[in-house]
């Protein structure tokens, strides 16, 4: 259903995303390159904190042998990043769209699917300067760049679902664009993005959560193919199909299901 | 008798009316799950159909359902019972420009908003000089829009809007935007949409306007089709209704101001006699007489007189302002006399209305809101439509 509106509607979500691209960084004299330094501010607090002051060694990449934590900490943050903006800012969009979804009949999907969009190109300008910085230091990864793009599209429609859900929830209760706010922090580290979910040392509970959760199972392939240089098993792709596809079944549901009364109740 | 392209088929709207708003979740698990509220019935087995052609009007006061029933119709809102099909590709203006971005250039907002309304983008491409020359913004075009006029800013939406290029537009109260110039040819457009045979649902309380423009209309009333047929019959049980249910005074009228000089009473009389009246003919002299009291001396005072059509239009103000007549000071009991030789009004219903200012009309010391009304009937000169003569001469040339 979301999907036929969106090819039906494919020029109003390619001007809706264009929207959020250009609106973004306006007016600002630095524009594209805020994008670029809240990761890299992210990665310089935590590299100081991990090399410094817990004075831990990189986990190695394998077969890589790649020993560069602020590489590491990048190839986790970037997806985490993206999906948890993109959720978070397309609970403001619908919202903030108010005024248009009272006065006009369009797609309300449409909402989401350009914020998730707009974020995508973000993300995958970010990966450009990621693999550019991996390749200075010795990782050959461009020929992953194809797996990379498949696990990305993969944990685009992820998000996809849980932004239609929450976003769709958050027009009768704005509690959930607050409980986001904390549950992103604490799937932050529920994440394997400053440490290796493979490591023995963490809890075990931590530990299946960090492999097995849907963010920590996009993060690990991401790494696996950037980081270690290595194919993520035929299971390991299994896993984020199910999360994907679930995960935009359920949201797109949930969002058909409220989308009618959003005009009523905004 | 054309295609019905407009279904609306005994639909109902309610909506809630929460006593405290559980906008949160603890909010609503306190309330133990249930949510205090109250139904409000906005629609109530509204059914009616339009016709290829036709334009179609509806009517109703402030809180009647009109809007409520637009937005059903555009497909905002989803009736809890009943339906609404729409046979045609439609277009709905609830607001101009909604959905414009102030950051966009014209150009991008142009695009955007044509997408929301549901053009694709050869269309809009092939429409755009179109759509800008019509706006007359071509100079601005590339400016974000932030930076645009109030006037500016809707023209250009309007432009949009109406090069969507619907078979069926949905238009509430959007006519009168823009200067002269843009409003005259905003109506130019719907007359050539009207001449091409598409179809037009006018949500207004212009009632003017539906009387000129519309083929047929309903009229709502809390929720519930009142009238049916005919828009001029329809308009008259309408304006007749209005006034009836107005918060009147004993006199039949409503008043505001601070009231140290106030009009009493307006009568009217046909030339030299002293009985008045409340029907006279085109071509009548006519002489208005306001009573006055006043309580307190008012210092320089302007009495005004205002003449209004039938919906609402003012036909006439005179002022005593206007032609020089500046008492020092007015206080206790008079009149005041305004005589209109053969006057020009044509046959139909008017208002009339009064008003006491300050010199420089900051002040406002009295205004009756219809004072009296009068009727005028067929007289010398006879035009059968409008509201005034303007006494033309008619030559024909001679071998006619």
């Amino acid at each position: 259903m979301a999907l036929r509106t969106a090819l039906a509607h494919r020029n109003l979500l390619y001007l809706l995303s264009l929207k959020e691209l250009r609106t973004r960084y306006k007016k600002s004299i630095l524009g594209w390159t805020w994008s670029l330094l809240n990761p890299l501010t992210q990665m310089l607090i935590f590299s100081i904190i991990f090399l410094y002051v817990f004075t831990q060694t990189p986990p190695t990449g394998d077969p890589s042998h790649l020993k560069n934590f602020p590489l590491f900490f990048l190839c986790g943050l970037l997806p985490f990043n993206f999906f948890s903006i993109s959720v978070g800012v397309s609970m403001g969009n619908v919202q903030g769209g108010s005024g248009l979804i009272k006065k006009v009949q369009f797609p309300h999907e449409h909402l989401v699917f350009s914020v998730v969009i707009a974020q995508f190109v973000t993300m995958l300008i970010e990966f450009v300067v990621l693999i550019v910085a991996l390749l200075i230091g010795g990782n050959m990864v461009l020929p992953w760049i194809p797996v990379l793009l498949v696990i990305l599209l993969l944990l685009a429609l992820f998000t996809t679902g849980v932004a239609l859900a929450l976003s769709a929830a958050n027009v009768f209760f704005h509690d959930v664009n607050y409980l986001w706010g904390i549950v992103a922090q604490l799937l932050f580290y529920a994440t394997p993005i400053i440490y290796n979910a493979a490591n023995p040392k963490i809890p075990r509970a931590l530990r299946l959560v960090a492999a097995h959760g849907p963010t920590g199972s996009f993060v690990t392939a991401v790494r696996h193919v950037m980081y270690d240089l290595t194919m993520p098993s035929l299971r390991d792709f299994a896993v984020l199909i199910v999360y994907a596809v679930t995960a935009f079944m359920f949201g797109n549901f949930v969002f058909s299901r409220l989308s009618p009364r959003f005009a009523e109740e905004m | 008798m054309g295609d019905v392209v407009l279904e609306v088929d005994n639909v109902t709207k309610t909506f809630r009316i929460h006593r405290e708003r559980a906008n949160s979740l603890k909010q609503r698990i306190a309330a133990k799950g249930r949510n205090r509220f109250d139904e409000f019935v906005a629609l109530q087995d509204v059914s009616f159909d339009v016709e290829e052609g036709e334009v179609f009007g509806v009517i109703g006061h402030n809180g009647s359902g009109k809007s409520t029933l637009l937005k059903c119709m555009a497909g905002i809102l989803q009736p809890n019972q009943g339906s609404v099909r729409v046979h045609r590709k439609m277009s709905a203006l609830l607001e101009l420009g909604a959905g414009f971005h102030p950051e966009l250039s014209g150009r991008e907002n142009v695009f955007l908003n044509a997408a929301i309304l549901g053009m694709n983008r050869r269309d809009i491409a092939t429409r755009f000089d179109e759509i800008v020359e019509f706006s007359g913004l071509e100079r601005f075009i590339d400016q974000p829009v932030k930076t645009y006029s109030s006037g500016m800013y809707v023209r250009l939406a309007f432009s949009v809007a109406i090069n969507v290029d619907p078979r069926l537009l949905i238009v509430d109260e959007v006519l009168a935007v823009g200067d002269v110039t843009f409003q005259k040819r905003c109506l130019e457009k719907f007359v050539e949409f009207r001449n091409d045979g598409r179809t037009i649902v006018l949500v207004t309380h212009d009632l003017a306007s539906v009387r000129n423009m519309c083929d047929r209309a309903i009229w709502l009333k809390q929720g519930l089709v009142s009238g049916e047929g005919d828009p001029k019959t329809l308009v008259e049980a309408y304006t007749d209704s209005m006034l009836g249910s107005a918060p009147h005074d004993e006199t039949g009228s409503t008043r505001r101001g601070s009231g140290e000089l106030i009009i009493t009473e307006v009568e009217m009389f046909v030339g030299d006699s002293t009985s008045p009246v409340t029907r006279f003919q085109t071509g009548d002299t006519v002489r208005f007489r306001m009573y006055y009291n006043g309580h307190k001396a008012v210092p320089r005072p302007i009495f005004s007189l205002i003449i209004d059509a039938l919906g609402g239009a003012t036909v006439s103000s005179p002022c005593s302002r206007d032609v020089g007549l500046i008492p020092d000071s007015v206080s206790g009991d008079g009149w005041i006399d305004i005589v209109v030789r053969d006057i020009s009004l044509l046959p139909g219903a008017y208002d009339v209305h009064t008003a006491v200012h300050d010199f420089n009309r900051q002040h406002e010391y009295d205004h009756l809101q219809v004072a009296t009304r009068f009727d005028v009937t067929t007289g010398r000169p006879y035009e059968s439509s409008g509201v005034v003569t303007l006494r033309p001469e008619w030559q024909f040339s001679d071998d006619l």
